[in-house]
């Protein structure tokens, strides 16, 4: 069954009392979209364009008062769901996942999905069928995997001293004007209360100024380490192209290295940063 | 009418004398992002067929981030700096009519009761050169926002494209044929007749009255509930936009005997926005700031200044994470029956 006719069975049969999916959009875009109804799943749509992390929407909108909610999830998609659900935000068993073959999601989202036009995730992406699902749909293309851009970047910014490194960020941050498109897009910034809106102390200056950017950008990379489930919505939502997932992506591959750890994987595997192991490296202290 | 026929190439001698004098010349960028100070001649291009850029030319008369004034502890007590204000000149070239028209808009709110002499210096010190655009999407609807592809509005000086080459240069206000006068070479250049050519100005995409008309009346609606719902509540729209103006004022100290005020760029779209101290928040759920976004933008700056709050350059919607389109849902509006 194709999409459209799972959702409206899913519907039916009260398997989810919604679902959180995308429909079209403005031109070739797609959009979030709820479809409460049979009638409204026939504007569902899935493809090249359905860029967004629907996970998102898991912590912030009305719940059902019974059943569950249905979701639209590509791989990356569906390790933010299990994410949240490691983290105690949401339990497996109020979300109904219809998970999604993906061969990829476009980078510039008014142009023509191709090998150039691909987001950098996609690259190296593992999971192009979803790990976990409670139903699963589409065929997975044949498709060249383009070269990991980022990985060469980041053996770039890793090759260069503390100083360089200082300037190269420098100057990304500068960029920031604190719009905080990344944290609202992210599916893992659910804190009610974000560390930037606090005043007594301030934590993080206001100013989109050099130290109010730096700490801003620092502290949203350490608050996802070891979380980050790799989704790239950040960088996707920032307007002003700061290449944040450097820093994310960089954690999760330390967490991998040092704690054989990734995020959103397995519903029932403890957090960790919410662990302690006897085990755990300590040689950090110093 | 002051009409002159301009080659690319005094373009570029006028902006490389303005470099020679300390002046900052303010361009798109190559990639067509942002404005950009340029140090080149060379740097400079002018693509009237470009999709406005990402994030629009505010910025440059009202900053992300702005001192207001510095203080020091001293042995007396407390001493005041004032920050020193720009006072050099900005030459903006090749601004489209949905940027230029941003500057007479945002001068009415910061000369509402309080002048805003930041702003004011800004502005005074600031020079537009407008050009007439050639780019549509389905997110641009100037023309439906009191604007057209060749308004003039804002512009002190106005370029209508002839060719890749040529340009006739239009000069709108006094300030502008002042400006012009200071370079001598310019004064070869020829007076010319404009051409007749539609730039589709009369095309427009929704009714204004209509939506104004609705707007009066719905404030209640579930629409609102209905179009918040998948908003995030990000700023991207309000702070890649011309004229969104909100600001917050907050004290940073540099340590424990300095520090400075600051007028930062804030927006209706935060939760935070409208919390009370008390943890009450008038605006508690994603409609209501979204309500608020439009109300601003089509009811309340109307009422009174006479004027709409945008300038449909469709930046916004662009932008938007989750493909919001400001357009569709004034259109939305548009199809609405006006219930009283």
């Amino acid at each position: 069954m194709n999409l459209v006719e799972t959702a409206k069975d899913i519907l039916k049969t009260h398997k989810a009392e919604f679902i959180i999916g995308y429909t079209k959009g403005t031109d070739g875009r797609t959009k979030p979209f709820i479809a409460k109804n049979e009638k409204d799943a026939e504007q569902l749509v899935f493809n090249h364009y359905s860029v967004n992390n629907l996970a998102v929407y898991l912590t912030r909108i009305n719940k059902p008062k019974n059943g569950k909610i249905g979701i639209v999830a590509k791989g990356c998609d569906v390790r933010a769901i299990i994410a949240l659900v490691q983290e105690n935000q949401i339990k497996r068993e109020d979300v109904f996942i219809i998970g999604m073959n993906c061969s990829g999601v476009v980078r510039d989202i008014d142009e023509h999905w191709n090998k150039e036009n691909t987001q950098i995730k996609c690259k190296y992406c593992q999971l192009r069928t979803p790990h976990i699902y409670d139903l699963l749909i589409g065929e997975l293309e044949e498709f060249e995997l383009p070269e990991d851009d980022q990985q060469i970047l980041m053996n770039k910014i890793e090759s260069l001293n503390a100083e360089e490194r200082f300037d190269f960020w420098a100057n990304e941050f500068d960029k920031c004007i604190k719009c905080y498109a990344c944290r609202q897009v992210c599916p893992l910034c659910y804190c009610e209360q974000c560390i930037a809106e606090k005043s007594m102390p301030q934590w993080i200056e206001t100013s989109a100024t050099a130290r109010g950017n730096f700490a801003w950008n620092l502290i949203r990379a350490f608050h996802l380490s070891g979380r980050c489930v790799g989704c790239h919505e950040c960088e996707r939502a920032c307007p002003m192209d700061i290449p944040m997932t450097l820093l994310t992506r960089k954690m999760g591959m330390t967490a991998g290295k040092e704690f054989n750890y990734k995020h959103g994987m397995d519903p029932l595997e403890p957090t960790l940063i919410g662990t302690y192991n006897l085990k755990d490296k300590e040689d950090f202290i110093k | 009418m002051d009409l002159y026929k301009i080659l690319f190439e005094d373009l570029q001698k006028l902006i490389s004398d303005l470099l020679k004098q300390g002046s900052s010349v303010v361009t798109q960028s190559a990639e067509g992002k942002k404005f950009i100070e340029i140090k080149k001649a060379d740097e400079f291009i002018l693509n009237p067929a470009s999709k406005p850029t990402d994030i629009s030319m505010k910025e440059y008369f009202f900053p992300k981030s702005e001192s207001l004034f510095f203080y020091k502890k001293t042995k007396d007590g407390i001493e005041l700096i004032d920050a020193s204000k720009k006072n050099h000149r900005t030459v903006i070239i090749g601004a489209k009519p949905c940027d230029a028209a941003a500057l007479p808009i945002l001068s009415k709110v910061f000369n509402w009761d309080y002048k805003d002499e930041f702003f004011n210096q800004r502005a005074n010190n600031t020079i537009i050169i407008g050009i007439a655009c050639s780019y549509k999407d389905s997110s641009c609807f100037c023309t439906s926002a009191g604007l057209s592809p060749d308004s003039e509005k804002g512009s002190d000086l106005f370029l209508i494209p002839l060719n890749d080459n040529e340009y006739l240069l239009k000069l709108i206000t006094e300030k502008g044929k002042k400006f012009l006068g200071e370079f001598s070479f310019l004064s070869k250049i020829k007076a010319a007749e404009k051409p007749v050519q539609d730039y589709g100005a009369d095309k427009t995409e929704f009714d204004y009255l209509k939506i104004k008309n609705w707007l009066d009346n719905n404030f209640s609606s579930e629409f609102w509930d209905k179009t918040g719902e998948l908003c995030l509540g990000c700023a991207q729209c309000a702070y890649v936009c011309p004229v969104c103006h909100c600001f917050d004022i907050v004290d940073e100290s540099c340590g424990l005997s300095c520090g400075r005020r600051v007028k930062n760029w804030d927006s209706c779209q935060f939760g935070l926005f409208t919390k009370h101290a008390s943890g009450h928040n008038p605006r508690n759920d994603q409609g209501k700031r979204y309500r608020q976004r439009i109300n601003h933008k089509f009811k309340y700056y109307n009422e009174r200044f006479g004027e709409i709050l945008c300038t449909g350059c469709g930046r916004c919607s662009r932008g938007c994470p989750v493909s919001i389109n400001i357009l569709e849902i004034l259109q939305e509006i548009n199809r609405q029956e006006i219930h009283k």
